[in-house]
């Protein structure tokens, strides 16, 4: 008896399932803007985080949910996914760009976990003709199938951390160079950049190159043992990251020669507050926020049928102790 | 008279005995029915061909992970061994030109080896299964990083992408060998003499030992087949990246684990299902894709999937323990 109950039951559920299944989606709104890529009546937006626990990807992903939000209060968009996590795992990417296919997005901000390995997403979805904004990085084949890409040049950024240091010591003199992971893109970028000015300036001898794997405590051992080698003769530390300038410095500024400029890239938070109290003098800032507005005004160009650029490239900023205040706030 | 009460005693049994077994399987259905009220999107012909695509990773991965359970073991190392399939078939493929099949193969053998190396430790040296595979875990990775010398190699050639993107009618590939491995576990799980001694083993190692089992044979062939399944795992993750990595498959034994105890695998041996497997692979995998369809915020899903996991196992020990 218990069997039966059961199975009524469950043929009923199934039968209201199955009768959901039939009702039509409301096809009466005409397309109300250039963003509704599908021709559904609705705008969907989806949005693919590489992470959602390295700060950087953290200020990246809540610029990209105000962002969004803000488009969906001025009406341009429908509906969004919410921040799809890969956890770092371009595999799960790819699952997750499948669900932005499902769900019959218009338009997809991707933040790529990797530059190869996420590369799958990209395309699918391009195939299913979705206009994919990659952000802040590329994948293999962006340049090809993305409709957009918002992000910054590291090579520019090379060349500022250089710049600084011209700028600081007029006279020249002795720096070091602490590396970041060696191969990684934006580690080859960063020191061509620092060549390319660099080459320039015989004044300045580069005493070696140090691969330090972006770590703190690595740059700290660098700059320890340079002080002890070339005493006064060194002038600068140029880090690719800033976790391993502020670490630089800080052994600097212990053995008395705060006069040393080390200077890092990203404009860490760590970073910015040694600025504000003056134990930094400064960072190379990759403008995170600005790269997102960047990628969300793609979007408005879409919906009003404006034409938009294939590729936005964001300038670094210099942070020194005049300009910190406008880009950190104490938290 | 007695006759008819004799029979609906049983018929009430039976329908006991179908909820203690398959009362995952009724979580499963209200799960699908719930996500699809909510989300139309989800019961689209489409994202069901997705959401198996997706699973069929972990699938594998699962299905060896409770042969391992049911005899009283664990596998860790299956995460580690995505890798080290992912970058011998980067290596051969992409920097030494092999032809796609017998780079295929030759990364099975090399998971399927160090399955057959985590089963001779645990068996004939009576290790601890967690401590052995958390080790070979770490040696295996250690193996991945150095063939691939710690930096990601494309994997452009288009045959081998085909494993995972090519289609028979509208099943993709991925779907093709779940389906197969699904019927092969379970035949060799319910059907063979081996699939028997498996579930002696776990259930009593001692009364099998006695009945003239040979557990050492049981177990080394239950992490061989944990092996091989990892690596098949491994060869559709790479196809469907394209890149052979060293830092891939981090944590998948978790997932995997998640989905052979939702399945109604026992961690005290003896226990276990195909189907039942089967069932908990595809509520991990719906749990994913149904919270992402539905827009729960990211900074949730971790949660939401800890607290599903425990109500699901937690109301299918309730329906057992109605069942006794």
């Amino acid at each position: 008896m218990r069997k039966k109950w059961m199975a009524a039951a469950l043929c009923m559920v199934m039968a209201a399932a199955l009768a959901g299944c039939g009702t039509q989606k409301e096809e009466s709104k005409e397309a109300k803007n250039g963003a509704d890529i599908n021709g559904d009546g609705k705008v969907v937006v989806g949005c693919l985080a590489k992470n959602l626990v390295d700060p950087f990807q953290v200020v990246l992903n809540s610029a990209v949910e105000e962002g969004v939000e803000a488009l969906m209060e001025e009406g341009i968009v429908d509906e969004w996914t919410g921040i799809l996590d890969a956890e770092s795992d371009a595999g799960k990417q790819v699952d997750r760009a499948s669900e932005c296919i499902s769900k019959q997005c218009d338009i997809v901000i991707m933040l790529p976990a990797e530059t190869t390995a996420s590369d799958p997403a990209l395309t699918s979805m391009a195939d299913a003709g979705i206009k994919v904004l990659m952000l802040n990085a590329k994948t293999d084949s962006t340049d090809e199938v993305a409709a957009s890409y918002s992000g910054s040049d590291d090579v520019e950024a090379g060349e500022k951390l250089a710049q600084y240091v011209i700028e600081q010591v007029p006279e020249g003199g002795k720096y070091a160079h602490c590396l970041g992971v060696v191969g990684n893109s934006a580690q080859i970028a960063r020191g061509e950049g620092i060549e390319n000015v660099m080459g320039e300036h015989p004044e300045f001898e580069c005493i070696g190159e140090f691969p330090c794997e972006w770590a703190a405590d690595k740059a700290a051992n660098v700059a320890t043992d340079m002080l002890n080698k070339y005493g006064k003769e060194l002038k600068a530390i140029i880090c690719d990251n800033d976790d391993m300038s502020s670490a630089a410095q800080q052994v600097c500024n212990n053995a008395g020669r705060d006069d040393i400029i080390c200077i890092g890239v990203d404009g860490s938070q760590t970073a910015m507050a040694m600025i504000k109290e003056g134990s930094l003098k400064g960072t190379i800032l990759q403008d995170g926020k600005a790269q997102v507005e960047q990628s969300v005004d793609v979007i408005r160009k879409m919906a009003e049928g404006e034409e938009y650029d294939k590729e936005i490239l964001v300038p670094f900023v210099t942070i020194t102790k005049e300009n910190v205040d406008d880009y950190y706030e104490e938290k | 008279m007695e006759n008819v009460k004799a029979g609906r005693v049983t018929d009430r049994e039976k329908t006991r005995m179908f909820m203690g077994k398959y009362g995952i399987g009724v979580v499963l259905l209200f799960m699908m029915i719930g996500i699809s009220i909510i989300e139309p999107a989800f019961r689209s012909g489409s994202n069901m061909i997705n959401v198996a695509t997706q699973v069929s990773i972990n699938a594998m991965i699962s299905y060896g992970m409770c042969l391992a359970i049911t005899t009283e073991g664990i596998d860790l190392s299956v995460g580690a061994q995505l890798a080290l399939v992912s970058c011998t078939i980067g290596q051969l493929i992409t920097n030494s030109g092999w032809n796609v099949w017998s780079a295929c193969i030759v990364a099975l053998l090399v998971a399927t080896v160090w399955g057959f190396i985590n089963g001779f430790l645990v068996s004939k040296f009576n290790m601890f299964p967690f401590v052995v595979t958390l080790s070979t875990q770490l040696i295996i990775r250690g193996f991945a990083q150095v063939i691939s010398g710690g930096q990601s190699i494309p994997v452009t050639n288009s045959t081998f992408k085909q494993i995972y993107s090519a289609k028979a009618g509208i099943l993709p590939v991925p779907i093709i060998l779940l389906i197969v491995v699904t019927v092969v576990m379970y035949l060799l799980l319910h059907w063979t003499k081996y699939g028997r001694y498996v579930f002696a083993v776990g259930d009593n190692m001692q009364a099998a030992i006695a009945s003239g089992v040979n557990v050492f044979k049981v177990k080394t062939i239950a992490y061989t087949i944990s092996g091989l399944l990892a690596g098949i795992a491994g060869i559709i993750f790479t196809a469907k990246t394209g890149s052979a990595q060293s830092n891939i498959g981090v944590g998948y034994e978790t997932d995997a684990v998640a989905a052979c105890v939702l399945g109604g695998t026992s961690f005290a041996g003896g226990i276990t299902t195909i189907p039942g497997v089967l069932m908990g692979i595809f509520i991990i995998g719906f749990i994913y894709n149904g919270m992402n369809l539905i827009g729960i915020d990211s900074y949730y899903q971790s949660m939401t999937k800890g607290i599903v996991i425990i109500l699901a196992v937690l109301l299918d020990m309730v329906m057992n323990k109605k069942n006794t």
